[in-house]
């Protein structure tokens, strides 16, 4: 399989992937559309029965949920870098837990809805991960060098203690329990043109922002020291993508709540396949990601309908498993 | 430019821990400098500073000429490279891509790497024999591969300074030698200045021109190796007792350390009768093994006689090329008379040292145990006419006296505390 990738390219496969995938993802579902009607909606503009399902419904969520399976991919790629870690997500490190949690502290604190409601709860997203993220990693930079174990140790634990402040908020806000479990959970059923758009404006940037520091980043695998040596301005770089890694997470989180996985899994299969180059890891892993996500959502919509199964559910039954094959591959190393 | 490397009184703290304390040295362009020290002398702090890791609270640090601390980290990288102990990797890279990485001071970021770059890189892989490693994963490399990949990486960056921080501790042997080889080849070659911290002390007086000994947070020597490497700066700056031997021609000191076995606390001393060579091999061994040691008479200037100075043993010595006199004979009588056991080498007899052989027969050492080396070889010895060889057998007739082998000396030495033991 390996050379049949390399001969044909991963990029061009990922994207014929990706086309599939949206292509699929907008036909199936409680009422299905045939691809020739989907291709008269969007090209000839005309107003068929299914137009309003179609724009309206499914284009805004297969949409929200490729750039967030993007954006989520690429964060976990540079995280892992980053720590040289490669159990590290932002999940792991507790970045969506503490994401969520500011979500939530905006929904409780009644500044959501709309559009500025939902810049609003991104950057309480935003706020909940940096800070979450800065106190994991600060304890784990605290016993000297950063050691990996610690770090996710930390991260673990810090996830559970967000969670039950999450738990605990639902318990006084009864009224909002509703709200709060969408950002729990991680589901992306509620998408609309204006999520898009925040995500679009918050991921689709810093995504590139991230592509822009690839080389540095696979320098800093060798350690900071080394990448230093070699004239990279390590302490720069690092930061640089924390907060970018932030933003990204914010506003994953603050459009579709905690989606597990996706950052641990899309980079590892990535580097499977082609090596560890982060000029290739980070832009392949989000297409990656990004079908993960679209791919997980329609499954999940389209499984036990009329019920819906939520997104992050969807990928943490996938991404569970995939995570304790990780652990054992690690051990044997 | 004379001196690439200047260091001004630097200190520099940890906390409230000094780790080292106003430290001063220049290192000439094209030289070969090792730092040794003894853990926590501050030798890895020191290479942190020169190479602009870590800032000094004091003191300036230049490079070419110029002040690192207003440098920018890509126009240091593209004068000094480092090569740091080990290299591991948490996710693999090509061997290609890890030596590409050195050419990142120089790539623009937009424009990428050139194929002036993919030369410059390739050059420096057949350089260090790795170009057959290119597409080899790097963690899949034994250690010796690695350090050459990665003293590729650094050859890459065109520097004009090599740092290196305990090179080849995680290497065997053969991998020391090679590598060190290969970044002397380069200074010799290309003009490439180093400085390494070695933890060999040999290595660093084989390779080095110059040699900086650190110890508690400052320079302690400072030197060519053979001036700076001697028993007593090394017994000061690592508490460790070595004797140090200097090659016939005195450029390259070679460092042995000593082996204390049990029987030196009962202070056993050998008076050594030896000549011409005779005694060098048997006066080094015995004294590393931990033995006191006397020897005569010897002529000033014998082989044997530089190595019993170079030990720093008592010598009972006389001009050369004339008979043994009176002053000497006794003087070498004193020192037979107050040793445990006298030991006759191998020596060749003429008549200036033919009294060596009659000290033998002196009343006040009937009692003594002798060892006597190379009995079977005598004969050829013997440039006397007879004369040594009348005096040989009747020492040989004395019940005290036994001939060895040199390979049974130590087993015999050792077991003379039993001997006398049986006789009190």
């Amino acid at each position: 399989m390996k050379r049949l990738i390399t001969s044909i390219g991963l990029p061009i496969i990922l994207i014929f992937l990706l086309a599939i995938a949206v292509l699929s993802a907008i036909r199936i579902g409680v009422v299905n559309i045939p691809t020739s009607e989907i291709f008269e909606i969007l090209l000839k503009k005309l107003e068929t029965p299914n137009a309003a399902i179609l724009l309206d419904i499914r284009m805004p969520r297969v949409l929200l949920a490729g750039i967030i399976g993007a954006g989520l991919a690429a964060v976990g790629a540079v995280m892992q870098g980053i720590f040289k870690n490669p159990l590290v997500d932002s999940y792991t490190l507790g970045m969506s837990s503490g994401a969520a949690l500011g979500a939530v502290i905006s929904i409780v604190g009644g500044i959501s809805g709309g559009v500025f409601g939902i810049a609003a709860t991104g950057i309480f997203a935003f706020a909940g991960s940096i800070l979450t993220l800065l106190f994991v990693s600060g304890l784990a930079y605290k016993s000297k060098r950063l050691s990996s174990n610690t770090l996710l140790l930390a991260g673990v634990a810090v996830s559970y203690f967000l969670a039950s402040v999450i738990s605990f908020l639902m318990m006084l806000n009864h009224n909002k329990i509703q709200h709060i479990v969408f950002w729990t959970m991680g589901s992306i059923a509620t998408a609309t043109w204006s999520k898009v758009a925040v995500a679009a404006l918050t991921i689709v940037p810093g995504i590139f922002i991230l592509l822009f520091y690839t080389r540095e980043l696979n320098m800093m695998t060798m350690g900071e020291e080394a990448a230093q040596h070699l004239g990279v301005r390590t302490a720069r770089v690092r930061k640089t993508m924390l907060i970018i890694g932030s933003i990204i997470v914010g506003g994953v989180v603050s459009t579709g709540g905690t989606i597990g996985f996706v950052g641990l899994i899309a980079p590892h299969i990535v580097r499977f396949l082609t090596g560890s180059d982060n000029r290739r890891v980070i832009p392949y892993a989000s297409l990656l990601g990004a079908i993960l996500v679209i791919v997980s959502d329609t499954i999940g919509r389209t499984i036990i309908q009329p019920a819906e199964i939520p997104v992050g559910v969807m990928t943490s039954i996938m991404g569970g498993p995939f995570f304790i094959y990780l652990l054992i591959k690690q051990k044997h190393k | 430019m004379d001196y690439v490397i200047q260091v001004e009184g630097l200190s520099f703290s940890y906390r409230d821990n000094k780790v080292l304390e106003d430290v001063s040295f220049s290192v000439k362009e094209g030289s070969f400098v090792s730092i040794l020290g003894p853990n926590g002398s501050g030798k890895s702090t020191l290479l942190k500073l020169i190479t602009s890791v870590a800032k000094a609270q004091s003191g300036t640090v230049k490079v070419a000429g110029k002040n690192i601390s207003i440098m920018s980290k890509k126009d240091l990288a593209q004068i000094l490279s480092v090569v740091p102990q080990n290299t591991a990797l948490e996710f693999d890279f090509k061997v290609f891509d890890i030596v590409m990485m050195g050419r990142y001071p120089f790539i623009n970021k937009l424009r990428g790497e050139t194929t002036e770059d993919i030369e410059i890189v390739k050059s420096s892989m057949s350089y260090t024999n790795t170009l057959h490693l290119s597409e080899r994963s790097f963690n899949e490399l034994s250690g010796g591969e690695r350090q050459r990949v990665i003293l590729a990486q650094a050859l890459a960056q065109k520097p004009g300074i090599l740092v290196l921080d305990e090179p080849i501790s995680h290497l065997d042997l053969q991998h020391q030698v090679e590598l060190l080889n290969l970044i002397r080849k380069m200074c010799v070659d290309n003009g490439l200045t180093v400085v390494s911290v070695l933890h060999d002390l040999n290595m660093a007086a084989t390779y080095s021109d110059h040699i900086i000994m650190l110890k508690d947070k400052s320079i302690r020597y400072s030197g060519a190796p053979i001036e700076v490497l001697t028993s007593q700066s090394i017994k000061e700056v690592f508490n460790a007792d070595v004797y140090v031997s200097r090659s016939s021609l005195g450029q390259k000191p070679y460092i042995y350390t000593l082996t204390k076995p049990h029987i030196e606390s009962k202070g056993t001393r050998v008076h050594v009768i030896c000549g011409g060579g005779s005694g060098s091999e048997i006066l080094k061994e015995l004294y590393l093994s931990g033995y006191e040691l006397s020897t005569g008479v010897l002529a000033i200037g014998d082989q044997d006689w530089k190595i019993a100075k170079e030990l720093e043993i008592n010598i009972a010595e006389e001009i050369p090329f004339v008979s043994i006199a009176v002053e000497a004979y006794t003087a070498n009588l004193e020192l037979a008379k107050t040793a445990d056991t006298i030991l006759l080498t191998g020596l060749y007899f003429g008549r200036a040292n033919l009294r060596n052989l009659e000290l033998l027969l002196e009343k006040p050492l009937s009692g003594k145990r002798v060892l006597i080396l190379d009995d079977e070889t005598f004969s050829n010895r013997d440039y006397t006419d007879g004369m040594a060889a009348a005096l040989y057998e009747r020492i040989k007739e004395s019940p005290r006296v036994e001939l060895v082998d040199k390979n049974e000396l130590l087993d015999k030495l050792a077991r003379q505390v039993d001997y006398e033991a049986l006789n009190n």
